[in-house]
């Protein structure tokens, strides 16, 4: 049985009949973000689309949160990323699809809504918004999403590889030029080493990472220091 | 606020925004004088990439006696040149600036003071004390009283208060020329006062100020209170920065200064760790 009147993209197994009302809410409450009038009311109207999305996620609504990234308003980014990182996969297609390459404030948002989901589908964009991007809020919203991609489903020939990926991606951004980066790839390799318990050659190649990102000869902001060191203690054996 | 630029594009690799050159072409690029807008570059690069060549001071010391008026069809601002080696000169650390940019602060030109203040306040120059105590002493009605037909004030005061801040000399007649401000009609003035207060004082009084400014209707209000509490390092600001409706990477700046500049001796910085973590 379907609760929604357009791409359905849920399935509620309970037999209640839907209300007949659910598309026009839906599309209310997208107006309501499009036309809002003050960043507090866009903020306002964005909670209640990601709530509202949260339980029946329909696709028009779904594609609006992706579009509120882009609206250069952070309080409503923010209750979108969460709505849709509450949405999960459904929310993996419109992102990966919808990236604006002029925008790199909205591309932010996406890539941290993506490092939320941790689906591997976001893997290869994650790679290349840390090597080669130009807004250092997208490297490190990258940065951290590298370190907590979901793979404990899959094969573990296949996983390995993948974690592979991004340990050898956080390895190279140690070198980045923006603290606010390097901090985040400490963020990164602490989570991604949470995974690699038994694997003593990816953990060595964390732990080499994190010495460094820890010495003053080689990282000068403190800030950093002081996160690598926590990271250091926290590595499994 | 110390006007910073929380989301330049940057290269990944090198941390620049500019295209990239080696120490030696920014050294030679300053040294010429033909070129103007390649001495702007070569002085900014200096001081982004924290160059310790020996050249790099000197060389910045004699861009900060160019002179060359305003020159809007080419984008070039009024002494474009001095002002750039005067912020290159504060990035340094190197105390054989301080006689040059004391006489900077002296200019006609107030956006060259308004630089050669920031500079001293990153030096810590005790000597800069009294000529922007002197600078400031005739209060919001005089030196922040708003020139007629322009958005600035008549001294640069947000960045003379910050520097007295900066420096850290806690006397009680600095303390009386800045409070003064926190009453100041502009709120970007209130809080780099309170900034200041703070930083000199410790008293929790001036902070209250600025954790209302956290919630002005103006995002570059809050900003500004941001950064202002970043620097001061006031640890007590860590849940009211979490909740400001601004953009994470000002706040990440934010809590960075609580971490390395506040603190009591033995406070864990961990709660701080942990609410940076979760703005990446």
């Amino acid at each position: 049985m379907r609760c929604c009147e357009t791409a359905p993209l849920c399935d509620h197994t309970d037999d209640a009949l839907p209300p007949m009302t659910t598309s026009a809410t839906t599309s209310d409450l997208i107006r309501a973000v499009e036309e809002a009038g003050s960043a507090e009311a866009m903020l306002l109207a964005t909670v209640r689309l990601a709530e509202a999305a949260g339980q029946c996620p329909e696709q028009a609504a779904v594609d609006c949160l992706v579009g509120v990234l882009g609206f250069n308003n952070p309080g409503a980014a923010v209750a979108a990323v969460e709505g849709l990182i509450r949405l999960g996969e459904v929310a993996v297609a419109p992102l990966l699809s919808q990236l604006d390459p002029r925008n790199y404030g909205a591309r932010a948002w996406a890539v941290r809504a993506l490092a939320g989901i941790g689906d591997v589908r976001g893997l290869e964009l994650l790679e290349e918004a840390l090597a080669t991007d130009v807004g250092p809020s997208v490297r490190r919203a990258a940065a951290c999403g590298l370190g907590q991609l979901r793979l404990d489903g899959l094969p573990p020939g296949q996983r390995d590889g993948l974690r592979n990926r991004c340990l050898e991606a956080l390895v190279a951004g140690q070198a980045d030029g923006e603290w606010v980066v390097r901090y985040a790839v400490v963020v990164g390799l602490e989570r991604l080493a949470g995974q690699l318990e038994g694997h003593a050659d990816g953990l060595n190649r964390a732990r080499a990472t994190l010495v460094g990102l820890a010495d003053p000869g080689q990282e000068a902001v403190p800030v950093v220091r002081l996160r690598a060191e926590r990271a250091l203690a926290s590595l499994p054996c | 606020m110390a006007g910073a630029l929380h989301d330049t594009p940057s290269a990944p690799g090198s941390g620049l925004g500019g295209e990239p050159i080696s120490e030696a072409e920014a050294l030679a690029r300053l040294r010429q004088t033909d070129d103007q807008s390649a001495q702007y570059y070569a002085a900014w690069w200096l001081g982004r990439m924290r160059s310790e060549h020996p050249e790099a001071v000197p060389l910045l010391r004699a861009a900060l006696a160019q002179r060359q008026p305003r020159d809007p069809a080419a984008g070039v601002e009024h002494n474009a040149v001095a002002r750039n080696a005067a912020r290159a000169l504060g990035k340094l650390g190197d105390a054989a600036a301080i006689a040059d940019l004391l006489a900077a602060l002296e200019d006609d030109d107030d956006g060259l003071r308004e630089a050669a203040a920031r500079a001293l306040g990153e030096l810590r120059a005790a000597a800069a004390v009294p000529p922007l105590s002197r600078r400031l002493a005739s209060g919001p009605a005089g030196a922040g009283a708003p020139r007629p037909g322009s958005p600035r004030l008549q001294e640069p005061c947000e960045a003379l208060l910050e520097a007295l801040g900066e420096i850290g000399v806690a006397n009680a007649e600095v303390l009386a020329v800045i409070e003064p401000f926190t009453a100041h009609d502009r709120p970007l003035i209130r809080s780099a006062a309170c900034r200041a207060l703070l930083q000199l004082s410790g008293d929790p009084r001036w902070a209250e100020p600025l954790l209302q400014l956290l919630q002005d209707s103006q995002l570059q209000v809050r900003r500004a209170a941001l950064m202002d509490l970043g620097a001061v390092g006031w640890r007590p600001a860590l849940e009211p920065i979490c909740r400001t409706l601004a953009e994470n990477s000002l706040k990440l700046i934010a809590l960075r200064g609580l971490v390395e500049n506040g603190g009591q001796q033995g406070e864990d910085p961990g709660p701080v760790l942990a609410a940076m973590d979760a703005l990446l």
